[in-house]
Formats: C-alpha cells, structure tokens, sequence
C-alpha cells in the first residue's frame, strides 16, 4: 500500500493538492484539497453593487469574462430586470467565444499530453500521419509537409536534450498508446491550435473591448453603442470582422478539435471505464434569448445517480429548485462552524486546522444540491441536454461516440460517458454545439440591429430595504453561480459558489466524497512514482483553483512533485 | 481597441497579476501607470493580462518583442526591482502541473517558441512583494517602485526604437482596484 500526495504547492501559491491511497494497483481512498483561500467575496461588502462585476471578474486570470457576466446577472435577477435583446446576443457571444477558446487550450495546451507521447515523434512517418489525419476531416493544415515540418522540430528539441514544454510528461510510461504517427498529428495540432485559441479571443475583445477582462459590461445590458454606420461603434464592419472570425474558429473546432479528441478517446477506450465518481449532474439552462431570460439555447436540469430518464429540468434563475437547492458544507473546510449553510446566508470565517484526513482538509467548502455532491461541467451539461432530448446535443454527441467506437472498433454507449474520456468527448462535443450556436446568435444579433433596434442598455434602479439575487452562467467548467444580497443599494452579502468547487469539494458533513475524489477511487495506478493515470482523471475536470493568486517562482525552488509515502 | 487585433503590434507590453492579491497587482498596476504617464508609439500594446497562466501564449504569439511585469519571489526587500532576460526564464527548471491553471510563464514562453511565434526579445520586469493577502492595492514600498518600473520601461521600449513620449497632461490612472467606489 501507498500514499500519493500529488501537492505543487510553493511558498506562496495556492493550489489543488491530491492525496490517494493506492493498493494493487488501484486507488482505494483520496482526498481534493485546496491550499489557498478564497476570501476575496468579502471585499465586496459594503460596494456598489453595479461595479462587483469588476472585482468578481479579477478572481480567476482564465475565467475573467465568466464571473463578470455572473455577476451582473446576479444584480439584475435581485432587481428582477430585464435587458434588451441586443445586449443578451452580445453576452451569449462573448461567452460562446471564451468557451470555444477555453475548451481549445484545454483539450491542446492542457491534457492532451497525458494521452500523447511526444518523445516518440521521430519514428513517425509524415506520410502516414498525413493520411491518418486527413481520413478524419479534410483540414487544410493535414499535409505531409506539415507533419515533416513538426517532426522536424519535435526531433531538433529531442535532439537539444532541453525538451522545454514537454520536459514534465510522463513520456514512456506503460499506459501511453498512440502510434507514433497519431502522435505527431496530435502536436501538428497542438500548435495550430495556438492560433485559433487566439482568434477566439479576438471575438471577446471585438466585443468587450478588451481581453482579458471585458470592459464593456453593466448592470442592465451592456456599454457597446450599437451604430452600424458609424466607426466608433459596433457597426457593419465590426460584425463581418466577427464573423470571419467565427468562421475559422469554427472549422478549426469542427474539423480539428472534434475528430482528434473522438480518435484520441478511441485508442484509449478503457477509459470510458475508468473515473466516474459522483453521477449525479447539474447544469444551469444558459444563452437567454429574451429579454427577461426566461427562453435559452442550452437546457439546464439535474440528473441522480446517472439516471439520464429522472432528468428534471431548471427552467430558469427564478427556479426555486435552483434557487432553494443549493448549499455549502463547511464540516471538512478550514472554515469555523459545521454542516450547511444557503449561499445567501453564506460566511466565510477561515479556521485552519492543517491537513487532516478525517477533519478538515480544504479550504474549498463543499457544495451540495438537495444534499448531494454534484458533477459540474461539459459532461453535466451534455448528459442534461441528451436526457432532455436537446437536438445539438443529441446531434453532436451520436457522432462523437460513432465515431470514438469507428476507431475503437467497438461500441461505446452513452453510458459511457460517465467516466474519465467521457468528459473529455463531453468537451469536445460541447464546443461542437457552441460552434454551431455561435452562427445562430451572430445571426439573431444582426437580424434585430438591423430591424432598427440599437437597445442595448437598461438603467437599474435600487430600492430601499434588501432584495437578493443569483446570477448563474453554464462556464467552461461548469455551473458558476452568483449569490448577492443587496440592503439599501450597497452589498451586504456575496458568494461565488464556482464550478471547481463543486468538482473539488472535499467530503461533506456526512463524509459522502466530492466528485475528484470520487472519481479517483478505482482508478488504476501502473506506478505510483508515476501516478499519469490519476493526473488524467483529474485533468479531465479541466479544474481551475489556483488561478486567482500568481507569482512567478524566479529562483526555481524546488518543488515537492509527488510524494509515495 | 486593444487586447488581441488581428495585425498585433510588434511590441506587447504585459503587466501579470491579480489586482486583488495586494502586491501580486503590481504588474497591471504599472501599466495603468503607462497609459496615464505615456503617449506610446503605434508599434507598442499595453495589456493588463491579469492572472492569464497558459493563455499568456496567445498575447505572446506574433510579437517581436514582449516586455513582462509580474510579482517575482526572490530573494530581497520588498519593493526591489529584478530585470530577467527571455534565456533565464526559459532555462527555469520546469514545474509538475496539477490544476492545468498554474502560473505559466516559462510554458507560454516555451509554446510560442516551439511553435515559432514567439518574441526575439523578452524581458521580464519583476518586484519583490511584501504582501498579497487578499486586498485591493499596493504596499507602501512596492506602491514606490512602481513609477521606476514605468521609467525602466520606457527606456527599454526607447532602446526597442519604440520611445514613448511624456503626456504634457498626465491622466488620470485607471487603477480602479485602488479607489473606495467606481461611481459616485
């Protein structure tokens, strides 16, 4: 038996700590810590509730446009305000770009490395790289040119002994298997996928006028003027500029992204059998398409126990199945008290303890629906879609599982989604629909401006006495939430209950495990020195902690990788 | 507008940090203090990318030069400044990624080499904080070196053959994270 402590933490950083006991070769028991804290939602007390968004967008370097749009939607629904139609398309568009480009560096810059050796590279063949590579989709950037080009570079840095971005993978080890050439098309994309991340950004700041922290939000709309003859407004041009934007971005997600994650899963089906976890789900409805958001593009519902037939829908931020059912536990938290408390009735009184496997062990709390963990995330929402019979989702994710079984030559059910490389296909299936949505909305945006409609901005107006509101946004990972109450026109409470809480809660006052830890019980282990197998689950989450604090580290300390006990 | 535009200016300059975290907003706070001090040649982008990890790659990509201004942990007194070369990053012993969100310097810069977009120059401008407790603003003897760090960067910008010139009417910085309320 084993203890993996997986803990980069340095000096001054806060970060996602993994402990797991391993025992023949497969995990038994493992703890989700996070070593920072989270106070910066008390900050906002005693603020104008209309600048928050400007805060609440500073508490995550990656997901800086989510939690602004969050928040304004938070204020609006504890002033019970509509905004108008233009404003609504020109949110739903920045918050489809940022996911395309979220899901992109994820799935490229952030775990495909877990799946793909690149030490291999030099025995490919181009040639064969190619052809594999154009069988999935008729890509331009597919050529045998290209892939000798990126062998070529891959085995000059081989060759340097300075492996730079790829010193830190697990290169070798016995459960990577791609073919060399799978391999090399996987890294061609790799830095192509540079690229178009990039062109997905330069929507949000056509639109938010800045990347990465929008500027052009408010409570009541947004700040774009809408003039579609004049220069320093959204106009004709800027719209073409979007949309050719869109346009890349879009095939390179439809010809690209999608085939290579439903043919990187397709060599790895085990996976699909592998970091389930907690199987209960829930994804907010997103991407209003009336004023008062009550109508949206992307369903929201909760699933138990993978129970896709049980699926109950949340129709909307008025929902009180939504509203009323969500609390977090502080029981295992560095955080005073025990049990649950509702967001709005929230606090935030850190205690630390140390790490303490049957007490407290985190300074995420843990939140729960109705009771339960839930799963957040691409998957939650892809299961809730499929089960509510949604046409995109259920069209985007048939042909990915076709096509993971076409290369896996065998059948994958749906069921197999509640695993490991099911949330991988769950991302790349949900950047698929958003892709698609993508030309819908630009189409409703520029079908009601050019109808005559230059709305874009209602004026909030505060009373007196105190009024609470949610604000939720179904983000790249997941449901976010925004809980405010407002007393007299200034903030009085504020809690952000993030998807990463949801994913990372430690265990609750019963001691049912959040989803990571869940997910990893079971999970096999080839070599705990060289534990790739746990990082792939947990990657899988695309989990996102530490984000709010950065300091580089210049001097190199060292820094405990993981630790066998 | 600025953030990402389709023809990039050769020139990024990049303040790193999360202007919530006291001293760790030193960067973004440097260049506010550009844009109020500063009129800056067409050739020359000024980003405040926040906590950016891994996407500082997509700010990167397609520049010439990047000049970086970050919170460094160093050894020294709060408030001093370190100058760092692209080659002393980049030679950084590499760190395991746990949460894929990490601080990502040295692999955005590694990605953008790879890919062979990356900036002939780089420059890293880094402070030694003295706290980044949760709170809006600068400590005292960081607050202080901000404006060398603004100078320091204007000579290298001046060395680049992109010199800023002094605005006759400095504006305002928009350094709304230091102020008690944006309205009102």
């Amino acid at each position: 038996m084993a203890r993996i402590t997986i803990d980069p933490i340095t000096r001054i950083e806060g970060h996602l700590r993994i402990d797991a006991v391993v025992d023949g070769g497969k995990v038994q028991k493992a703890w989700a810590s996070c070593s920072m804290w989270r106070g910066i939602e008390t900050m906002l007390r005693g603020r104008d509730p209309r600048e928050a968004w400007f805060f609440t967008q500073r508490f995550c370097g990656v997901c800086t446009t989510v939690h602004a749009i969050a928040s304004v939607r938070a204020v609006e629904d504890s002033l019970g305000m509509e905004i108008p139609l233009n404003a609504q398309y020109i949110r739903n568009l920045i918050l489809i770009a940022h996911a395309l480009h979220d899901h992109i560096v994820h799935f490229y810059h952030l775990s495909a490395l877990d799946f793909v050796d690149v030490t291999t590279i030099p025995n490919a063949d181009p040639a064969k790289a190619a052809e594999i590579a154009q069988s999935l989709s008729d890509w331009p950037g597919n050529s045998k040119q290209e892939m000798a080009r990126v062998q070529a570079k891959i085995v000059a840095l081989v060759g340097s002994g300075q492996l730079g971005i790829f010193a830190n993978g697990y290169w070798g080890h016995p459960a990577m298997k791609l073919p060399p050439e799978v391999n090399l098309l996987a890294v061609a994309h790799y830095l192509q996928a540079l690229e178009y991340q990039r062109k997905a950004n330069q929507i949000v700041a056509i639109l938010g006028a800045k990347t990465p922290h929008i500027q052009n939000l408010a409570v009541g709309g947004v700040m774009n003027g809408i003039n579609l003859n004049s220069q320093a407004t959204l106009n004709m041009d800027r719209l073409y500029m979007m949309k050719d934007l869109f346009d890349e971005v879009i095939a390179f997600v439809q010809q690209v992204y999608f085939p290579d994650a439903c043919a990187i899963a397709g060599f790895y089906p085990e996976w699909f059998g592998y970091g389930a976890g907690v199987k209960n789900y829930l994804a907010v409805p997103d991407l209003p398409t009336d004023t008062a958001s009550t109508t949206f593009d992307l369903p929201g519902g909760t699933i138990f126990d993978g129970n896709l037939a049980g699926v109950r829908p949340i129709t909307s931020s008025r929902d009180d199945y939504f509203r009323k059912g969500v609390v977090e536990d502080v029981t295992h938290g560095w955080y005073q008290g025990k049990g649950a408390q509702h967001p709005w009735q929230g606090e935030t009184v850190p205690n630390y303890t140390d790490f303490q496997d049957d007490g407290k062990y985190s300074w995420v709390k843990a939140p729960r629906f109705e009771g339960k963990p839930m799963q957040v995330g691409p998957l939650a929402s892809i299961l809730v879609g499929y089960a509510l019979g949604h046409e995109l989702t259920r069209k985007w994710a048939d042909r990915a599982l076709e096509r993971v079984a076409a290369v896996a030559q065998r059948p994958i059910p749906l069921d197999g989604l509640h695993s490991t490389m099911g949330r991988y296909a769950a991302r790349a299936i949900r950047a698929a629909l958003l892709s698609d949505l993508a030309e819908r909305h630009w189409k409703l945006l520029v079908t009601n401006i050019t109808k005559g409609d230059s709305s874009v901005f209602n004026p909030p107006q505060f009373p007196k006495g105190t009024i609470q509101g949610v604000g939720f946004h179904e983000a790249p990972r997941g449901t976010l939430s925004h809980w405010v109450v407002v007393k007299d026109g200034v903030i009085d409470n504020y809690q952000a209950v993030v998807p990463s809480t949801w994913n990372a809660s430690p265990r609750d006052e019963g001691g049912v495990s959040g989803p990571y830890e869940a997910s990893l019980v079971g999970n096999p282990v080839a070599n705990a020195e060289h534990p790739l197998e746990l990082l792939r689950t947990v990657h899988s989450f695309d989990p996102c902690l530490a984000c709010a604090c950065h300091t580089l580290d210049v001097e190199g300390r060292t820094i405990a990788t993981v630790k066998v006990l | 507008m600025s953030g990402a535009t389709d023809a990039e200016a050769p020139i990024a300059v990049v303040g790193i940090g999360n202007v919530l975290l006291g001293d760790d907003g030193f960067g973004p706070s440097v260049i506010e203090l550009l844009r109020a001090g500063w009129r800056l040649p067409e050739a020359v982008e000024l980003i405040d990318a926040g906590t950016p990890s891994l996407d500082l790659a997509g700010y990167l990509h397609g520049r010439a030069v990047a000049i970086l201004i970050d919170a460094v942990a160093a050894t020294g007194a709060p408030g001093e400044l370190r100058l760092y070369r692209g080659d002393e990053l980049r030679r950084l012993p590499p760190k395991p990624r746990m949460s894929p969100h990490e601080p990502a310097v040295q692999e955005a810069l590694w990605i953008v080499e790879l890919s062979g977009s990356g900036p002939r120059k780089v420059l890293l401008v880094g402070v030694i904080p003295q706290s980044i407790e949760p709170h809006p603003g600068l400590s005292p003897a960081v607050r202080a070196s901000a404006a060398a760090a603004a100078e320091l960067v204007v000579r290298e910008l001046a060395r680049c053959g992109a010199a800023p010139t002094p605005r006759r009417n400095p504006r305002m910085a928009d350094a709304w994270w230091m102020r008690e309320q944006r309205f009102g």
